[in-house]
């Protein structure tokens, strides 16, 4: 036994030994190789379909970004000999960047929701054009989401989004939210604001968080709080109404088809209502409405729309409501007394009382 | 010659009347063609007159189901006396509409307007989510509807819809018995208020349902067509609809869940419900006690056919 204990002690020392052991990976090249070809500012290859990939870098290309300490083969592992023959591979980020690493890298994984979503699905299945981690994330100049200059900060992930989504960028670049961001509030939110960061699903996956069903959510973490809407003078309570409404009662019973805030309010074009192009402009709700409910009249836009039975400024709703109310009250009290009595008598009479 | 003078007659006896009517029709013409006709109108008076014997036998077989029946229940509860009908069948059939679809309605429905309470979600599956429920929600609308048409038209048409209408608009009396009865439960006075044939309690009953079809179906129909009544009205008649819609279906809902409920079922009296809703017929015991002067005019319109010598109970 106590042999067999000692034969695995040295095993493990062996092998935890082995890699320093044995020589490194042959041909380690420095940062000095490389850019012996590639800091050449006229470096760069012609496609066959005419297109040209630039290949300039330069000893300066990782400064400044996470990567700062890193050397060229520390991501581009697949390059053993210079000048290399074959085309580097894409960099497999997940190399480093996983939950437990010891290169330094941050402890999370957080990125491991991209390989259900709709990007990484996309590039299982085969489509060269959908991103990767360095698409989105850039390639040398990587920098914190935290910071403003980084692809993937509130300000500029849109921008990132749109270097394919580019009809999507073009819309929500007018919206208010496109705006507001633009104009440098926090709070405003940019393409992950909704669609989240990694996991981003399509919208008619139900994992998504803009699927039908749950686009009201998606949309009240923000305009149902009066911390955040309070600062621009934006009232919380279409949460509430919406949600009371049949709308928003058959939208949490599933239904996919009733109206939740983005079929009325749009989607990447949201604008306030009093902007002219808004799909929630009076002028503009009859045409909006009419998309579920063909004919809507122009009258229709009469009123609030939002409206909540129980505040006065519901108008005559509010006053049908109390009159409901009080009827019910006073015909149920009226109709339990004289339950109560019937069986007060009739108890009293079953005692022998009279 | 009535049927009722033809029952007494043999079978012969009218098949040799029919043959000389037939004779004397026919004499005219030329007797192949009289014999053609002759022999269709045999076939056709045979036909008629086994069909008028099938109905005669079931109506007679349903009479006396019904006295054997009469006679079980009076050897088992012999203290209740004679049955009278209280609810002919179209009335009982009216009442089975309207209840199932009010439960259609109310278990449809309600989920909607209490949306996170914990019974709701199960009512809603119970459909298969909410495009299949508000799918029954309407079928329970058409019922209604069926319903309410079907009881208009037996309160013009029908004899005893007519006659029950009359005695159920409210009266001065009613206010006086609901007094009255009170002061009973309170026993301020030892004597129930004699009620007639519909006491200010169904009286309540009826109208609160007149009042809910109104209101229910009225803005029920907005609600349904709401993409018609959009071509036409501004939200606010829409919201109003919605509201009144939601209002007046929990005002039902409570109203005959606590009142009818109680008075039909959790009563002392008739608990745990009587059948009467589904053969219609009261005891003599029942009647004398619930409704004594209903009692009393039926008891009167007998002793008077009774002296003009009429046959019939």
């Amino acid at each position: 036994m106590k042999r067999k204990i000692l034969l695995a002690v040295i095993v493990s020392i062996l092998g935890a030994g082995a890699p320093w052991l044995l020589p490194r990976a042959e041909a380690r090249v420095s940062l000095e190789k490389c850019t012996l070809c590639h800091s050449k500012s006229e470096f760069r290859k012609i496609l066959v379909d005419g297109k040209i990939r630039e290949l300039f870098v330069t000893a300066d290309s990782l400064k400044g970004s996470v990567h700062e300490k890193k050397n060229c083969v520390d991501c581009h592992f697949d390059i053993s000999e210079i000048p290399h023959r074959e085309r580097p591979r894409r960099v497999n980020c997940t190399h480093c960047h996983y939950k437990g690493n010891a290169e330094g890298a941050p402890q999370s994984d957080a990125y491991l929701a991209y390989f259900d979503s709709v990007h990484g699905k996309a590039i299982a299945r085969g489509n060269v054009k959908a991103p990767l981690c360095q698409d989105c994330h850039g390639s040398h100049a990587i920098l914190k989401a935290k910071n403003e200059e980084s692809a993937v900060s509130q300000k500029k992930v849109a921008e990132t989004c749109g270097h394919c989504h580019i009809e999507i960028y073009a819309q929500y670049k007018t919206s208010i939210h496109g705006v507001a961001v633009a104009k440098g509030i926090r709070e405003a939110p940019s393409c992950t604001g909704c669609h989240g960061e990694h996991k981003i699903y399509g919208h008619l996956d139900p994992k998504s968080t803009v699927y039908a069903t749950h686009v009201a959510e998606q949309c009240s973490t923000c305009h149902a709080s009066v911390s955040i809407m309070g600062k621009f003078g934006i009232e919380t309570e279409q949460v509430a109404t919406y949600k009371n409404s049949f709308h928003g009662v058959a939208s949490q019973f599933g239904s996919r088809t009733v109206a939740n805030c983005a079929s009325c309010h749009g989607t990447h074009d949201i604008r306030p209502a009093e902007d002219p192009l808004s799909s929630v402009n009076p002028k503009n709700v009859p045409k909006t409405c009419g998309k579920c409910h063909p004919g809507a009249n122009p009258n229709f836009a009469v009123g609030k729309m939002h409206i909540d039975a129980k505040k006065k400024e519901a108008g005559v709703v509010y006053y049908v409501a109390s009159f409901f109310k009080y009827l019910t009250i006073g015909t149920m009290l009226a109709l339990i007394a004289h339950i109560l009595l019937d069986m007060y008598g009739r108890s009293k009479r079953l005692r022998g009382e009279k | 010659m009535s049927v009722d003078d033809k029952k007494g007659l043999s079978k012969e006896t009218i098949d040799r009347e029919i043959e000389a009517a037939v004779s004397s029709e026919t004499a005219g013409l030329d007797p192949g063609q009289a014999d053609e006709i002759r022999e269709k109108i045999r076939r056709r008076v045979r036909a008629e007159m086994d069909r008028e014997i099938r109905i005669r036998t079931a109506t007679k077989r349903r009479e006396e189901e019904r006295k054997v029946r009469e006679e079980r229940r009076r050897e088992k509860h012999h203290e209740e006396g004679e049955m009278f009908q209280r609810f002919n069948r179209n009335f009982r059939f009216q009442h089975m509409v309207m209840f199932s679809s009010v439960i259609i309605l109310i278990i449809t429905g309600m989920p909607i307007k209490f949306p996170n309470f914990i019974l709701s979600r199960v009512f809603m599956n119970l459909w298969g989510g909410i495009n299949n429920s508000t799918i029954v929600h309407r079928i329970g609308a058409g019922m209604l509807i069926y319903f309410m048409v079907h009881h208009l038209l037996y309160t013009i048409l029908s004899r005893d819809g007519r006659r029950d209408f009359m005695l159920l608009i409210p009266m001065p009396k009613d206010i006086r018995d609901a007094v009255q009865n009170i002061r009973y439960f309170l026993g301020k006075t030892g004597e129930r208020p004699k009620f007639g044939r519909f006491s200010y309690i169904e009286k309540f009953d009826y109208w609160a349902v007149y009042w809910g079809c109104v209101i229910m179906i009225g803005s029920g129909a907005f609600l349904w067509g709401e993409s018609i009544a959009l071509k036409y009205f501004p939200k606010f008649v829409l919201d109003i609809a919605h509201e009144a819609h939601s209002d007046e279906a929990l005002l039902a809902t409570l109203a005959i869940v606590i009142w009818h409920f109680y008075n039909v079922h959790f009563n002392p009296d008739r608990f745990p419900g009587t059948l009467m809703w589904w053969h219609g017929e009261i005891s003599e015991h029942e009647i004398k006690e619930m409704h004594p002067l209903e009692y009393e005019e039926i008891m009167a319109r007998r002793a008077k056919q009774a002296e003009a010598g009429g046959t019939d109970r």
